[in-house]
């Protein structure tokens, strides 16, 4: 029965659209997921969009700039079930990248001068949990393919998704992979959250973090380990906020003061 | 049981004709790797220069690695595969999947590995029994091979560095010829189908070059662990400062017991489709140093920190297995010791509860963080 289908919507903030973009990629399920549901909101994939109340919407990107941040709230109001959805909502992505906000107000002058921002006057970059409250997180860089299959799926017949807690290297070693980190080769796997598949280190290339991290994630021990192993503060402290600025902000700002 | 003799030139036809009845697996090396020089640290640097092992299905004799230590993972993903389906489902009906069950020839396991199995064995075949895990062994033929340890080795400390039982055939590497035992009728069929390979009398000098051999073997052991003590330095030590300090250096990635021959834990997670593709029940391997292994409904965790589930995992290895069976269910492998990043394993912590210095980045860690 049509009006048995839940409403769906799917918006996308800062990003590159790569996790929308993901679901249109969904070619053999495209079918079935426009089915079991009322899609009223993809502006990538339909032009007829109704903004109207919502069962469930999944948030692409990061808040960036005043506009995007009251879209969020309306949103949130106008939705029973509020989805994360991919590493730039999770955890803000490489536009959360700067550590400090001092750092991300000399940069935005830098790169536009004193430039009169008349459409959306910009803010640093957050995750969409910096102002609302999220019900599902649903991470990746993009979100895996087979991951949002099952999460969608769940979410459709009323269950909680069912996601993996684990971090990159269970995976990788259920792929025999031979270490990277006891190799000496900047490796977060330890820090990241599975799901990928490991692709990365499966070709010999070490994790970026693109997951986000896990929620156990060991900062201070990794940290340490590859300051034993030989590489420098910015070196590690660059690749760890690449994909996951804000949940290791706080990481870097107790240990600034340590060292003081 | 008999022992039989194997020129080493007749090593290949004999293989040749066996494979014909089944899949033959075996250790190959792995590829990859920065050039060595370039690791600071010697510990790592000493690991990194050598080759890594896998086993792997095997068309080419020749890439059968003969002198290996351990694989990087255990043969128990032979009969419980990392991540499988166990079963197709929808509305009406399941069905079961054991497409990763076939007739296999598990050529090249070390005794510590045939012991791993062996406690698998146990571990699965009690009220509840696993019929994946029991129907994948049952369809898997094991020819042993002998090795030499290196110095992350300890199976002399777990008594698991000779093997009485858990082989079908066994080859012990001299190095002229193989002594070959007979550990069952399964394997006594093996021979029968090549007879001619293999000559049963031994010479008095055949038998010493084997005592010689072990001997040599049984003195090349670098690493030692007084194993007897454990189980009362787990109860006297339980709430050591040192099991905190391991906990917080624990990078909680569950690679010792992804590595461990003995680790069997798993998930069990349930994969739906939209229409009318069957629903998948999918099992993989978990470990109990994960936060969410512990985790109850409503979000409860009976061991919160990391030092607590590392203390479990400890507990089972050393002290709980023993109560029941006997016998730690640590087989010397070492393969923790050269997988933990942060170098807490079985001799680690062996020397921490043992009192003795321990070399480890864990303990350095603490070091470092309390100053």
């Amino acid at each position: 029965m049509a009006q048995d289908k839940l409403k769906i919507g799917v918006y996308e903030l800062t990003g590159c659209a790569g996790d929308a973009l993901l679901i249109v990629d969904c070619e053999e399920e495209l079918v079935p997921i426009f089915t079991a549901a009322d899609i009223e909101v993809f502006l990538m994939a339909k032009s007829d969009n109704r903004h109207g109340d919502l069962d469930l919407a999944l948030v692409e990107g990061s808040v960036s700039t005043e506009k995007e941040k009251e879209e969020l709230l309306d949103i949130r109001r106008r939705s029973k079930i509020v989805v994360a959805f991919g590493n730039c909502a999770c955890v803000g992505g490489i536009q959360a990248a700067f550590l400090d906000k001092k750092n991300w107000e000399k940069n935005l002058k830098k790169v536009y001068g004193n430039h009169d921002f008349s459409h959306s006057q910009p803010v640093q970059s957050k995750p969409i949990d910096a102002f609302v409250k999220v019900d599902y997180y649903l991470p990746g860089c993009p979100v895996g393919k087979e991951q949002f299959l099952s999460t969608f799926n769940r979410l459709l017949r009323g269950n909680p998704p069912e996601l993996y807690r684990f971090p990159v290297c269970i995976e990788c070693k259920w792929q025999e992979n031979d270490c990277l980190l006891n190799k000496d080769i900047l490796c977060l796997g330890p820090l990241t959250l599975g799901g990928c598949g490991s692709v990365c280190p499966d070709h010999n290339i070490p994790c970026f973090g693109c997951w986000g991290p896990t929620e156990e994630a060991n900062l201070t021990s990794e940290y340490r380990l590859l300051l034993n192993k030989g590489f420098d503060v910015a070196a590690i402290k660059n690749r760890m906020a690449n994909y996951s600025g804000t949940r290791i902000a706080e990481f870097f700002e107790t240990f600034r003061k340590e060292k003081r | 049981m008999r022992i039989l003799k194997l020129q080493k030139k007749d090593f290949f036809p004999f293989l040749e004709v066996i494979s014909k009845k089944a899949e033959l697996w075996a250790p190959v090396a792995k590829q990859g790797g920065p050039p060595a020089e370039t690791l600071p640290d010697p510990h790592w640097a000493s690991l990194a220069k050598r080759e890594k092992f896998s086993f792997e299905r095997i068309q080419d004799f020749s890439k059968i690695a003969m002198n290996t230590t351990r694989t990087i993972i255990p043969p128990k993903k032979i009969m419980v595969p990392a991540s499988f389906n166990m079963f197709h489902f929808d509305e009406k009906e399941y069905r079961e999947d054991l497409s990763h069950v076939t007739n296999r020839i598990l050529f090249g396991v070390h005794p510590c590995d045939i012991h791993g199995l062996l406690i698998l064995d146990k571990l699965f075949s009690q009220a509840y029994s696993d019929p994946y895990y029991l129907e994948a062994r049952k369809k898997t033929i094991i020819l042993g091979l002998s090795c030499w340890p290196d110095e992350f080795c300890f199976c002399k400390s777990t008594h698991t560095d000779i093997i009485e039982e858990g082989y079908d055939l066994f080859f012990t590497n001299l190095e002229s010829h193989f002594l070959v035992w007979i550990g069952s009728s399964r394997g006594d069929d093996l021979i029968r189908l090549a007879p001619d390979y293999f000559d049963e009398r031994l010479t008095e000098k055949d038998i010493k070059t084997y005592i010689n051999w072990q001997e040599e073997r049984d003195n090349a052991f670098q690493t030692e662990i007084n194993f007897t003590r454990l189980p009362d330095l787990m109860e006297l030590k339980y709430k050591a400062p040192f099991w905190e300090e391991a906990g917080a250096a624990c990078l909680a990635c569950g690679s010792c017991s992804m590595v461990c021959p003995t680790c069997n834990c798993y998930n069990v997670v349930d994969k739906q489709f939209l229409g009318n593709r069957p629903g998948q029940r999918l099992r993989y391997w978990d470990s109990c140093t994960l936060t969410e292994y512990s985790e109850v409904a409503g979000g409860e965790n009976f061991r919160g920190h990391k030092s607590q589930r590392l203390r479990l995992w400890y507990t089972h290895k050393l002290r709980a297995y023993v109560s029941k069976y006997g016998k730690p269910s640590c087989v010397g492998c070492g393969r923790c010791l050269v997988t933990c990043p942060v170098q807490i394993h079985a001799k680690s912590v062996a020397d921490a509860l043992e009192g003795h210095p321990v070399d480890a980045f864990w303990k350095k860690f603490a070091e470092e963080v309390s100053k």
